[in-house]
Order: structure tokens, then C-alpha cells, then sequence
């Protein structure tokens, strides 16, 4: 299997940066490209292209951070903080425009009413991706 | 590292800031932006029928079929407008790119009172149809109007904290809706319909012109959730093709079932009952006149829950929309900023949910007291849209000659050419008629006059004291004279 295009879906969660090694390392075997990206979800009372600093904000800084992850890999990666209703249908379009070979997603051991939760964005990138999920568990 | 490690201020880097900040993601497709649509216009026809009997009597299919024709002219306007310039705002923005800022807030401040007209109406009229569960509801006014602020509150709240809203229950209840609606009119014209019952009665209860015409102006009642087709513009997949087939899709749709719904009622019931029993819950009025006991007791309480939860969509669409509106004209600094202004923790514009939401709590109250607050609620709330669809007629045509060169994926078809310009007919008999209704309503509705002109005078003075304030420049900007 060849990783030519990566992406990696970031939330700021203590994943994220082993998610982006692990994509670095995946890409550089092929020569590929890394994109990390960020969703500001935002609620339907506000219009889609609403700027709410503090949340675009906080995504500049997730993904800053993993920027910071990538060059200490030496690797080169682009990042995009998208704006969407859902985060989960947003991955999945962004995966099906850019064309990529694999969505690499850090994920952390959450419970929820007592039993292991993987929550509601990644059942749904694993049921429409359309093209193969890994998930990196901290 | 050390803990007591700080970065000293050679430790500084420099990041270039990303040139393409944010990119949005649209995901809806036809079915979505169709439901949505429907859902707003399909939900009119729980109420608009009652409120255009009240005074178009025996005419109320001739007045539906009239308003149902420049709706197809209105639609057609708006898909035009939409597909060139697929943002939030509807109307206000095709306004304020073809005539400016002050042309774009008085069409936004219209749309905003059609929309507080929506929410109060929609949740004026959903406790009679649940009174089939509980007959106070329907018959006490102080109950029912007082069920009717506590679905408005509560849906403010809900908004406020930002519960998330799935798609999924939208394009469901649209769904069985749409079912419900055909299957009660095909029934309807199996059991009911009666060409003779149905002549006689349009020919002895026909109106007087007047009330004919305004018949027809509040039949255009029925079809005002056009707007938030257009709204949801900015969220949807190749919005300059799926809007226009949607809203295709929509008018055919709307026509049918309007004027079978129509038909199917007159034929079930005399008008006198129609414009005074059942006024307030028309399709239910149907279901209870069905010949056939099984039928009957199927339909009676579907008919109640689905036309409650269709209506408190449309109430929830109502508040979603003013408070998206509000948030877009402030960011344009249109209306006051605190009315953009975010919650820090729920992350939505709480101040125009709240404010917005207790004006419609404000129009719900002359429903303790006064008989006619229906028929009033209806003029306002076609006070307020049809000057946002002058303003949108107005605007294509406006754009058409300053912006000709403005790429149009969907551009009306049936010009007229003046020097070298394009101008769609369709859009030109739309803005004249909606014009001459809008005149006929302000001059026979001593109600929707006051109310409707006083909220526009309220808001050109709000837009004045913004303006002004915007304008003046700040105190570090001021070149101090030296003594």
C-alpha cells in the first residue's frame, strides 16, 4: 500500500502528535503529502462563514502545534482550519476532494455512561470514508 | 527542561500566518436543501388555508392559485439570485450587491419581522392541532396561547444552549409529511370531492373584490419559506446547480399538494366552518370530516402530531433564521454588534436569540384577549415578506443592469432588452404585483399598517444611531492640537 496523501483529522487531544509522526513517517517512505486539518464546527444559529475568533483561534494553535511536530520529523505538512455543521461529514469530503490514500486519526480512551466511547466523529469517518481509516489509540 | 525555563525574547520565532485561514465546508445536497424548503413552505399550508378563508370564503382556491402563480415568478427570482451569489441573508444580500448597505438593511430588517411573524405564528398555531389530545388547547384562548409562548421559550433556550439539530429528524418529518399530505389528498378526492358540492360553494360564499384581492394577499402567505432555501445557499453542494433544481422541485411540489389540499377542504366542509372552527387548523378540519370511521381515527391523531412537530420545526427554522440574518447584518455592522455577539461557553449569538424570540412572545400576547389576532398575525407576517421579495425582485433586476457581466449559472429565461441590458419579465411582473399587494394590505390593515410600518420606522432608527456611531472616529485617530 502506497501513503502518497495523508490526512490527519486534529482536535488538540494528547493524540494528535503521535498521529502526526506516524503520518510523517508513513509519507516519507513514499515521498507523500501530509494534511492536517482542523473543523471549527459551527451551530446553526450562526451563519457558516461566521468568524468566531476564539475557536478559529484555538484550531490555529492545535494545528500550530502539529506543525511543530512535523518539522521536528522533518517533514513538511500543509494545514487548513475548515469551518462545517458537522465534523465528521466534513472529513470525509475533505478526504474525497483531495483524493487521499489514507485518514490517519489520533484518537484518546474516553468513557462515556461507563463503557469505552469512541464518540460520534469517528464511527462516522470509519462508516463513509472512502478510503481506508487508521486510528492511532493513545 | 527545567520548570523554571521561560522563553526569552531571542527565543522568538517567526510564523508566517496561513494565507488561506479557513476554507468552509458545504455538505448538503438536493434532498437536504429540498426538505429543509419544504419543510418551511409545506408547513404554511397547516395554517395559511384557514387565514385566507377568513376572508377570501368561497374564493380561497382562486386566491391560492393566483398567490401560487407569482410564487413560481418569486421562486424563479430567487433561484437566480442564490445561484450568483450563494451566501447567508437571501434577499438582503441580493440587495445590498445591487443597492448597498441602507437598501440591504431595510430589506434584512423586512425579513427579520417576517421571520419573528413565522415564529409567532407557527407556534400560535400548534396547540389546536394538539387539541385533539387535550380539547382546551384549542378551545380556551388563554391556555392556548399561553402553550404557545412556553414552545417559543422553550425553543429560546434550546437555540441558546445549542443543541445539536440533525439534519436527519428534518428530512424525516418532511418526508411523512409530504406522505401524509398526499395520502389526505388523495382520500380527500376519493371520499370528498364532489365538483358540484365544490362549484356551488365557491360560487354562493364568492367574496367581495376587495376581499378577494386580499384574499390573494394573504394566500402569499403560503409561500414565504422560499427564503430559507436560499439561506441554506451558503451550506450546500454546488449551490449555483442544486438550489435552482431544488426549488424547482420545491414548486412543483407546493402547487400540487396546495391546490388539492384546497380543494379536498372545500369539498369536506362548508366555508363558514372552514373560516371559523377550523381556521386555525384547516388539514385537521379535513381528517375530521372523512367519511370512512377507520380512516378517521388513523388520520385524526397522525394529522395532530405531524402538524405539531412540522410547525415547531417551522417555529425552530424561524428563530435559526432571524438569528443567522442578525449575526450576517452585523457583521456587515448593519445592526447593532451586540447583536452578532457570540456566548463564550455555547458558542451561538445568544442576544438576537433572546431578543428576537421575546418580540415574538410580544406579538403571541393580543392572543389572550382579541378574536381576530389571527388573521392580524397573517397581514404582518405578509407585510414583512413581501417587501423582502420586492426588495429580491428589485435586486435581479437592479443587478442585471449594473452587474451584467456577474456570472448567472442559473439565469432567467424571457428577456426584454433596454440598451443592452437583460431584464427577466418574470422578475418585472413579480415586483409589480408584490408591489400592488403589499400596497393593498398596508391601506386595509389598520393592524399590519402600524405594526409593520412602525417596526420599519424602529429600524432605520437603529440603523441611523449605528451608523452614526460607526462613523465617528475614535479618540486615538484624532490629531490633538498643540497650544
Amino acid at each position: 500500500m502506497e501513503f502518497k496523501k495523508v490526512l490527519v483529522p486534529v482536535v488538540g487531544s494528547e493524540a494528535d502528535g503521535e498521529a502526526m509522526k506516524l503520518a510523517c513517517r508513513l509519507a516519507k517512505k513514499d515521498k507523500g503529502k501530509v494534511w492536517a486539518v482542523s473543523v471549527v464546527a459551527i451551530k446553526r444559529v450562526l451563519p457558516l462563514d461566521a468568524e468566531i475568533d476564539s475557536e478559529i483561534r484555538s484550531a490555529e494553535d492545535v494545528l500550530d502545534s502539529v506543525e511543530s511536530v512535523a518539522e521536528e520529523e522533518d517533514y513538511k505538512v500543509e494545514t487548513d482550519v475548515l469551518q462545517a455543521r458537522e465534523v465528521g461529514p466534513a472529513i470525509v469530503d475533505e478526504a474525497v476532494e483531495r483524493g487521499v490514500d489514507i485518514i490517519l486519526m489520533g484518537i484518546t480512551y474516553k468513557r462515556r455512561f461507563g463503557q469505552f466511547s469512541l464518540g460520534n466523529v469517528v464511527p462516522y469517518v470509519l462508516k463513509n470514508s472512502p478510503c481506508p481509516v487508521m486510528l492511532y489509540q493513545q | 527542561m527545567p520548570e523554571s525555563w521561560r522563553p526569552k525574547p531571542g527565543d522568538r520565532i517567526f510564523r508566517p500566518r496561513r494565507i488561506k485561514r479557513f476554507r468552509l465546508r458545504r455538505v448538503l445536497g438536493i434532498p437536504a436543501v429540498f426538505s429543509a424548503g419544504y419543510g418551511n413552505v409545506g408547513s404554511s399550508i397547516y395554517y395559511a388555508l384557514g387565514i385566507v378563508a377568513l376572508v377570501a370564503m368561497g374564493a380561497t382556491p382562486v386566491a391560492l392559485g393566483i398567490a401560487g402563480v407569482l410564487f413560481i415568478f418569486t421562486a424563479l427570482t430567487y433561484a437566480e439570485g442564490t445561484a450568483a451569489l450563494p451566501e447567508a441573508g437571501g434577499s438582503a444580500s441580493f440587495t445590498r450587491h445591487a443597492f448597498g448597505n441602507t437598501a440591504g438593511f431595510i430589506a434584512g430588517w423586512a425579513l427579520m419581522l417576517s421571520y419573528i411573524v413565522t415564529i409567532s405564528i407557527s407556534a400560535f398555531t400548534i396547540p389546536p392541532y394538539l387539541g385533539f389530545f387535550w380539547e382546551p388547547f384549542k378551545t380556551s384562548p388563554i391556555i392556548g396561547t399561553f402553550a404557545s409562548m412556553g414552545i417559543v421559550l422553550f425553543l429560546m433556550v434550546i437555540n441558546v444552549i445549542g443543541i445539536r439539530e440533525t439534519s436527519f429528524i428534518n428530512v424525516g418529518a418532511t418526508l411523512i409529511d409530504i406522505l401524509t399530505q398526499v395520502s389526505l389528498v388523495v382520500i380527500g378526492f376519493v371520499l370528498l370531492f364532489n365538483p358540484t358540492v365544490l362549484i356551488h360553494r365557491i360560487i354562493d360564499n364568492w367574496p367581495s373584490t376587495s376581499n378577494l384581492v386580499l384574499g390573494i394577499a394573504l394566500a402569499t402567505i403560503a409561500y414565504t419559506g422560499i427564503e430559507t432555501m436560499s439561506q441554506m445557499a451558503e451550506e450546500t453542494k454546488k449551490p449555483e446547480k442544486s438550489v435552482p433544481r431544488a426549488m424547482i422541485m420545491m414548486i412543483v411540489a407546493v402547487l400540487v399538494i396546495f391546490a388539492g389540499v384546497s380543494l379536498v377542504s372545500l369539498s369536506a366542509m362548508p366555508v363558514e366552518e372552514l373560516a371559523s372552527e377550523w381556521a386555525r387548523d384547516p388539514v385537521a378540519g379535513i381528517a375530521f370530516y372523512l367519511p370512512v370511521e377507520i380512516i378517521r381515527t388513523i388520520l385524526k391523531p397522525l394529522i395532530a402530531v405531524l402538524a405539531g412537530t412540522i410547525l415547531l420545526i417551522a417555529t425552530n427554522a424561524g428563530i435559526i433564521g432571524v438569528s443567522r440574518l442578525a449575526f450576517s447584518q452585523g457583521a456587515h455592522g448593519l445592526v447593532p454588534s451586540a447583536l452578532s455577539r457570540v456566548h463564550s461557553r455555547f458558542k451561538t449569538p445568544y442576544i438576537s436569540i433572546i431578543v428576537f424570540s421575546l418580540i415574538a412572545i410580544a406579538i403571541l400576547l393580543p392572543g389572550f384577549f382579541a378574536t381576530d389576532v389571527f388573521a392580524n398575525m397573517g397581514a404582518l407576517y405578509a407585510v414583512g415578506s413581501l417587501l423582502a421579495f420586492m426588495f429580491a425582485h428589485a435586486s435581479i433586476i437592479g443587478l442585471r443592469i449594473k452587474k451584467p457581466e456577474m456570472p448567472r449559472p442559473f439565469k432567467l429565461g424571457w428577456n426584454i432588452r433596454i440598451k443592452g441590458r437583460e431584464i427577466p419579465i418574470s422578475s418585472v411582473i413579480g415586483l409589480a404585483s408584490t408591489m400592488t399587494i403589499w400596497v393593498i394590505i398596508l391601506i386595509t390593515q389598520t393592524y399590519s399598517r402600524w405594526v409593520g410600518l412602525g417596526w420599519m420606522v424602529a429600524g432605520l432608527i437603529v440603523y441611523y444611531f449605528v451608523r452614526r456611531r460607526r462613523r465617528k472616529p475614535s479618540e486615538e485617530w484624532q490629531i490633538k492640537r498643540e497650544k
